[in-house]
């Protein structure tokens, strides 16, 4: 490896698949060298143009706003045309392969069949829903509060960076995933829109909407615009309780045995919040799991047991309480 | 490829090729009034550049403020070279198509009584930017999209639109390929629009997209088409010295100031009352000429500093936060604590498809073409002349656009007919394919575009003269022999990017010798357009649109056409 101030010296691997021609995919490598102002899509632009012209990606704007160019490098999703590569190389020791997005959506190379990313945000109604007058001679008033409330959700640019780095998703289908949850926001608090309401109702369907977020955070970190897809999805949960939507099913009442538990004990109470959110004949699919937590010191074996309350509390429970009186938007 | 008999015919009322401000609001309007409407892409529509637009989108909506100003501002810093009946339409339905947007989602900033925002903008006498942070363009593309898409549009996203049907007056179509698999099509309408959007690749110090290539001009040029206007290329004073990204004219319309490398705020030279804010040809004029003079900063001295050190940290952070992260993402630089590193940068096309004011595509400058439409930044309209203003491009794109598809709507509703196309009119897409393809020289696209952009940064960029353009001309004819002789890598018909990349490539070289031509026969300086052998306006001669025209073997021969002026006589242009 050559270093010195300006450049380096470095291999860089790149994922290739042709869905005409191949019947595998595999990694290919070019001699690269990368300045320090050099963007990954400089460097696939070089591999392009001075190493295999066959080598296809999509890319336009060139600086992160119109999100055609979201790819992988080493499992971790970047947009391309804003991520410096010698950032990249330092984090990984030099040795980077560029990946597309979701490797079993492939087309060629980095391109891969986005129709599942576009038919979830379609399902949202991703537009304002009001009547749109041909010839307005005066603007929908706004306030700052209310422009401020969008939370940057409208900076979204489609990439679907946090859609193929979701886990939930990877595991159900179904799931509307973080960038669609989060345009269900964008438009559900806008307050020129008619049709929260039912973008509510979508979203708290079991299977599809909110209550399958496992909270792991991947989105907020794949996203290369900030936007922190969680947070909105969280705004997502606390609106279907605000407007009465919210179902009393396994997911609610899971969340609500989260502030039962924390009311009465100031810590959680893990056995209770599965027999309250799942009852005691629902709580027998989990007893392979609960012998292993019981092992691992998590329960005791008379949690769940009805009358009996073995939990230790907080030394700080009356604080909690109040904490939790104060902090409480919704009634759960 | 090029056997025709797998070419598929889709029959519609109307095709419009782009997706972006343009396209969609023309593609809005058409399907709402019940029209069979395609619209063909070679992105997505969301991917279009109209979203790059990142400071605002003019429309007179201040207290102090009037259509008539902004009509005014507009004729001026087009150095009367805009057609002023355009000017006008323009103006005057700028504030209900900034509330149509508005009215249908557009993310606007708000001001504390909750109307739309307005910020100051350079060339402009009063504050007329409406704006949305500084990602303008973003919420109204997302807007006009989502109503659209709300509408019910018909989208053909990743097609390659290659040709345009013409024949005896009147065009009836496009040919197509899809990038996905490179399956042909004809597009086969009534009438057909162009809203493809600008050409600013062709050179290499830019703030376009790769996808901006133009392809549209040389595709109607082929045809023995008129373009207007060519020379004039606004070179946007604050390009990031690196890369050619742009910084929007917002952080001078929130007080940014320049400043070269003897840390003189070099303005104050070149026009002193507006100062930073004076008509971006000028800033642009003046940061090359500190340059030159050996007074740039940072990588080759090729730039000057833009400080906004002094603002409240709040407006940085809550007016100008995509500004900041692009100054760090490619350079380095915070704003919140240093200058920024600029440089001119080739920006955006005043001239196009020529077009009448309602959008018609000309076929010269008295007669037009039957079926055939153009908006936005690949037509000329002629709204903005020799230079164009900040935050008037996303304000025409929207409005022409969606006037484009009025109009459209208007001329199926008259009854015009469906002329038929037959498989035989895709032959010229599949041969241009087939012979891209199958060439086997030794020429690589990607090196004869570095020379075709390096030369027009270099020889027909801010400043011309007679003898740099000539040698670019040469140079383009050169490169156009060269490109018979290319040798691409990828064969295959699945997402063939380099395939594309070649066509593209045809386009650009075409199109850029109507730029270099223009500038050539423009014995004057007016807007964009310097030369610096003829540094005066000369209206007695050229106070005219250039009509150019190319035949098969890219000769290119000119005619002039009149400017329209009606309120506002040609003066001396000082700011």
């Amino acid at each position: 490896m050559k270093f010195n101030n300006e450049t380096r010296k470095v291999t860089i691997k790149a994922f290739r698949f042709n869905a005409e021609t191949d019947y595998l995919p595999y990694i290919k490598q070019y001699e690269l060298e990368v300045g320090k102002d050099d963007l990954v899509l400089d460097l696939m632009n070089r591999i392009k143009w001075e190493h295999d012209g066959s080598f296809s990606y999509r890319r336009s704007c060139r600086h992160g706003i119109c999100g055609a160019c979201g790819i992988k490098v080493n499992g971790k999703p970047v947009l391309a045309c804003k991520q410096n590569a010698i950032e990249l190389l330092d984090m990984f020791d030099n040795d980077i392969t560029l990946e597309p997005q979701s490797k079993k959506r492939v087309i060629k190379d980095m391109i891969i069949d986005k129709k599942d990313f576009w038919e979830k945000h379609a399902k949202v109604k991703p537009y304002v829903v009001a009547n749109v007058e041909s010839h307005p001679t005066k603007e929908t008033k706004q306030s700052i509060e209310a422009f401020d409330a969008l939370l940057n959700s409208d900076l979204c640019i489609q990439c679907g960076n946090c859609h193929y780095a979701c886990p939930s998703l990877e595991a159900n289908p179904d799931f509307l995933g973080p960038a669609a949850l989060n345009a269900a926001y964008r438009f559900s608090i806008d307050t020129r829109d008619n049709a929260s309401e039912e973008r509510l109702k979508l979203t708290s369907k079991p299977n599809i909407g909110v209550w399958d977020c496992v909270k792991c955070f991947e989105c907020a970190q794949a996203c290369p615009k900030d936007i922190n897809p969680i947070e909105k999805i969280t705004k997502l949960h606390n609106m279907q309780f605000e407007y009465g939507i919210a179902e009393r099913n396994i997911a609610t009442k899971h969340a609500e045995g989260f502030v039962r538990s924390m009311k009465k004990h100031g810590f959680l109470d893990e056995a209770d919040i599965v027999v309250y959110s799942e009852g005691y004949l629902g709580m027998y699919k989990h007893l392979k799991t609960a012998y292993k937590m019981m092992k691992a010191g998590k329960i005791h074996f008379t949690d769940g047991l009805p009358f009996v309350d073995n939990v230790p509390k907080s030394k700080n429970l009356s604080e909690i309480q109040k904490l939790i009186k104060i902090s409480q938007t919704n009634k759960l | 490829m090029s056997n025709n008999t797998n070419v598929r015919i889709y029959e519609y009322d109307a095709v419009i090729v782009g997706a972006g401000l343009a396209g969609l609001a023309a593609a809005k309007e058409l399907t709402e009034a019940g029209k069979r409407t395609a619209v063909i892409t070679k992105l997505h529509p969301l991917r279009s550049h109209s979203g790059a637009a990142q400071g605002g989108i003019n429309a007179a909506l201040g207290a102090e403020d009037s259509t008539e100003l902004h009509e005014f501002d507009t004729v001026k810093g087009s150095d009367y070279l805009a057609d002023q009946d355009a000017v006008e339409l323009m103006c005057t339905k700028a504030p209900e198509t900034i509330r149509w947007a508005e009215h249908m989602g557009a993310a606007f900033s708000r001001d504390a009584e909750g109307n739309i925002a307005i910020r100051p903008f350079g060339g402009q006498s009063k504050p007329r930017a409406c704006y949305a942070k500084d990602r303008t363009g973003l919420a109204v593309l997302q807007a006009i999209y989502e109503q659209a898409f709300r509408a019910g549009i018909e989208v053909f996203d990743e097609w390659y639109v290659a040709d345009l049907l013409y024949k005896n007056d009147k065009v009836y179509g496009v040919s197509a390929y899809n990038i996905r698999n490179s399956e042909p099509a004809i597009f086969n309408a009534k009438v057909v629009m162009f809203a493809t959007g600008g050409h600013a690749r062709a050179f290499r110090f830019n703030s376009n997209a790769h996808a901006n290539t133009g392809d549209s001009l040389s595709i109607v040029a082929r045809h023995g088409l008129p373009l207007e206007d060519m020379e004039f290329v606004q070179f946007h004073p604050s390009g990031l010295g690196g890369s050619g990204v742009l910084i929007s004219e917002a952080a001078r319309g929130e007080g940014g100031r320049l400043f070269n490398a003897l840390g003189e705020r070099f303005m104050t030279k070149y026009a002193p009352n507006a100062m930073e804010l004076a008509s971006r040809d000028v800033v642009s004029r003046a940061i090359m000429q500190e340059v030159r003079e050996g007074r740039g900063v940072g990588k080759d001295k090729q730039s000057v500093n833009i400080d906004l050190t002094h603002l409240d940290p709040q407006i940085i952070l809550t007016r100008l936060p995509e500004l900041r992260e692009l100054a760090i993402a490619f350079q380095g630089q915070d704003m919140l604590k240093e200058p920024i590193h600029i440089s001119a940068t080739a920006h955006y096309s005043m001239g196009g498809i020529p077009t009448t004011i309602n959008c018609e595509v000309r076929k010269n400058p008295i007669q037009t073409v039957e079926g055939f439409y153009a908006a936005g930044e690949c037509s000329c309209v002629s709204v903005h002349g020799a230079n164009r203003l900040g935050a008037n491009s996303v304000l025409e794109a929207l409005l022409f656009g969606r006037h484009a598809g009025e109009n459209m709507v208007k001329k199926l509703n008259e009854g015009i007919k469906l002329k038929k196309a037959t498989k035989e009119d895709a032959n010229q897409m599949l041969e241009e394919i087939r012979r891209i393809k199958t060439s086997n020289g030794n020429e690589r696209v990607s090196a004869l575009r570095a020379e075709l952009q390096a030369g027009m940064t270099e020889k027909a960029g801010v400043f011309r003269t007679k003898i740099s353009l000539e040698e670019q001309l040469s140079h383009i004819n050169a490169l156009l022999q060269r490109f018979k002789n290319i040798r691409i890598d990828d064969k295959s018909n699945t997402f063939n990017t380099d395939l594309q990349e070649a066509i593209e490539l045809g386009h650009m070289l075409e199109f850029s010798k109507f730029i270099v031509y223009g500038a050539l026969i423009r014995e004057e300086s007016r807007g964009a357009h310097f030369r610096e052998d003829f540094p005066k306006r000369n209206d007695e001669k050229f106070l005219k649109h250039t009509y150019a025209y190319m035949d098969n073997e890219f000769n290119i021969t000119h005619e002039w056409g009149d400017v329209v002026i009606t309120k506002f006589e040609p003066k001396e242009r000082s700011y």
